[in-house]
């Protein structure tokens, strides 16, 4: 499903200081598996979840995902690598001018889909996340827990083969993180890969999925059924 | 894809009313720039009308002697010189203008001004050979050969008072479109600045619209209707301006200047075509030179 093979990706910075974000780092996702990407920052997480979405491009090595090269993906077919993949971000980006039902519809409207299908998905999606009864609300109106489940929904509502999750839980307290993760796992049992770039060690411990560890750009740990740290 | 399109113009008109200053401002500056380019076009036309219409008519007046400055034409000269000007290759028409038709079509000229009338006689005005030409260059090849003629006072190229008359009007002219030219580009840069504004102010919009995998087109179109519609909006008001306008002015002139054909309405009506075609051209290039950088994937 995702696939990276000796992928560089450096910044030039301040004119002339390059920065390595990412050094030859080789993995295999494969469809279905839940990852956790860890690592501090600066280890290579934000680049890493922005190559397989292709904001951004390696500068050498091949990322595929979705069965898509995307060194050779022509951009127009860009939108369509990213409708198979939902993405949820730390800090939600709901739409402050569009009620719940507004935001993950905006979803589907924006790519073409057809009205009635709209009024079936999204129903069916705010009760996924629980949310049923807030359809007609203001995000600001909403918890930071329930605004981070309508930005889940809205990346879901397409069915995209793949979720990235960048710091879900960043902004949320432990106690709601646990039914974020909930929900994830749900999603992750559809068949849905999910990636999840976390700070959050309790979460990773808890879970015990594979965990790949970015340090310096590089891959310093793959484990299966990982924690957070090593020792434990 | 109605819904689409409906979509489209919603947001399209969402930025325009939420930016309403910025909005005027374009729709201002695009109708001055019009307004000065339809102005321009229209004088051309009406310059084409006009020279048609002269050069149509005549080309060389030879004036005939009336005993003022010299003495004069006999009635057997004056038959001498008409069968050698109908006898020219170069000669297409000619025309003879008695002194009553002269003095004739002077009071009709001047009938607003009655002082400039009575100060002339039936006899004031000499009589005129009018002369139309194969080819109007051949002005000189006429003059050489009938200056000399017993009788003849004097032979008129009235291309030359016609090419003082176009160079006047087509300074003016190119001065209209250098401004208008100008004024275009300054629309131009206010509309590229105002959907660079608009797509910043809706810039968490569209980076949600870019993950969930909308169409690049379906993300610029608003903010390049945007522009659009201002610039349509634009020629749409100086069309009315040059159309409210130029007829009128045209017609006072008209009942001035009775032997000049001028523009009327129709034509206003024909430049339409034209600043609609430059307003939504410079507004659709402009937006998406402000897009480009902005709103690449």
């Amino acid at each position: 499903m995702i696939r990276l093979q000796n992928v560089t990706k450096t910044y030039t910075r301040a004119g002339t200081l390059e920065v390595i974000a990412l050094d030859d780092v080789s993995l295999d996702i494969v469809k279905g598996e839940f990852v956790f990407v860890v690592g501090p920052s600066g280890s290579g997480k934000s680049t890493f979840m922005k190559l397989l979405t292709r904001e951004q491009i390696a500068d050498n090595g091949e990322v595929w995902v979705a069965g898509k090269n995307l060194a050779t993906l022509r951009a127009w077919k860009v939108p369509l690598l990213r409708r198979e993949i939902g993405y949820v971000f730390q800090d939600f980006k709901l739409l402050g001018n569009k009620t719940v039902y507004e935001n993950v519809a905006f979803a589907l409207e924006v790519i073409g889909t057809g009205k009635r299908e709209i009024d079936r998905r999204v129903p069916e999606m705010l009760e996924l996340v629980g949310l049923s009864d807030k359809a007609h609300a203001q995000p600001h109106e909403l918890s930071g827990g329930q605004q981070q489940r309508v930005s889940i929904a809205r990346a879901f509502v397409n069915k995209p083969r793949i979720l990235l999750c960048d710091e879900p839980t960043g902004n949320l307290d432990p106690a709601t993180s646990v039914g974020i993760m909930k929900l994830l796992d749900r999603i992750n049992r559809t068949g849905t890969t999910v990636v999840m770039a976390t700070h959050d060690q309790q979460i990773v411990d808890s879970m015990r999925r594979r965990v790949i560890e970015l340090a310096g750009g590089v891959i310093v740990r793959d484990q299966s059924r990982g924690v957070y740290g090593y020792g434990a | 894809m109605t819904g689409r399109w409906r979509y489209l113009l919603y947001e399209a008109f969402i930025g325009l009313r939420r930016n309403l200053m910025m909005t005027v401002a374009v729709v201002l500056s695009v109708t001055v720039s019009l307004t000065l380019l339809g102005a321009s076009l229209l004088l051309s036309t009406q310059v084409d009308l006009a020279t048609d219409d002269w050069i149509g008519r005549v080309e060389v007046s030879i004036f005939l002697c009336d005993d003022r400055t010299c003495p004069a034409i006999t009635s057997e000269q004056q038959e001498t010189l008409r069968q050698d000007l109908e006898a020219n290759d170069v000669v297409a028409e000619v025309f003879y203008e008695s002194k009553r038709d002269a003095y004739i079509r002077f009071v009709e000229l001047f009938s607003d001004q009655p002082t400039l009338v009575e100060s002339i006689t039936e006899d004031t005005l000499p009589a005129s050979f009018r002369v139309r030409l194969e080819n109007p260059a051949l002005f000189n090849v006429i003059r050489d050969e009938f200056e000399a003629y017993p009788g003849v006072e004097e032979i008129v190229d009235q291309r030359e008072v016609l090419n003082q008359f176009l160079r006047f009007t087509n300074v003016v002219r190119n001065g209209a479109l250098a401004v208008a030219a100008i004024q275009l580009v300054a629309a131009g840069v206010l509309i590229a600045n105002t959907i660079r504004v608009a797509a910043f102010a809706r810039r968490e919009q569209t980076a949600v619209m870019r993950l969930v995998g909308a169409g690049n087109w379906y993300i610029r179109l608003p903010f390049v209707l945007e522009g659009v519609i201002a610039g349509v909006l634009g020629a749409f008001v100086s069309w009315g301006l040059l159309y409210a306008t130029v007829p009128r002015i045209a017609g006072n002139l008209a009942r001035d200047i009775e032997l000049l054909p001028f523009i009327g309405a129709s034509h206003v009506f024909a430049v339409g075509g034209w600043l609609l075609l430059a307003g939504t051209g410079i507004a659709a290039v402009s937006s998406l030179l402000a897009l480009r950088k902005f709103l690449d994937v």
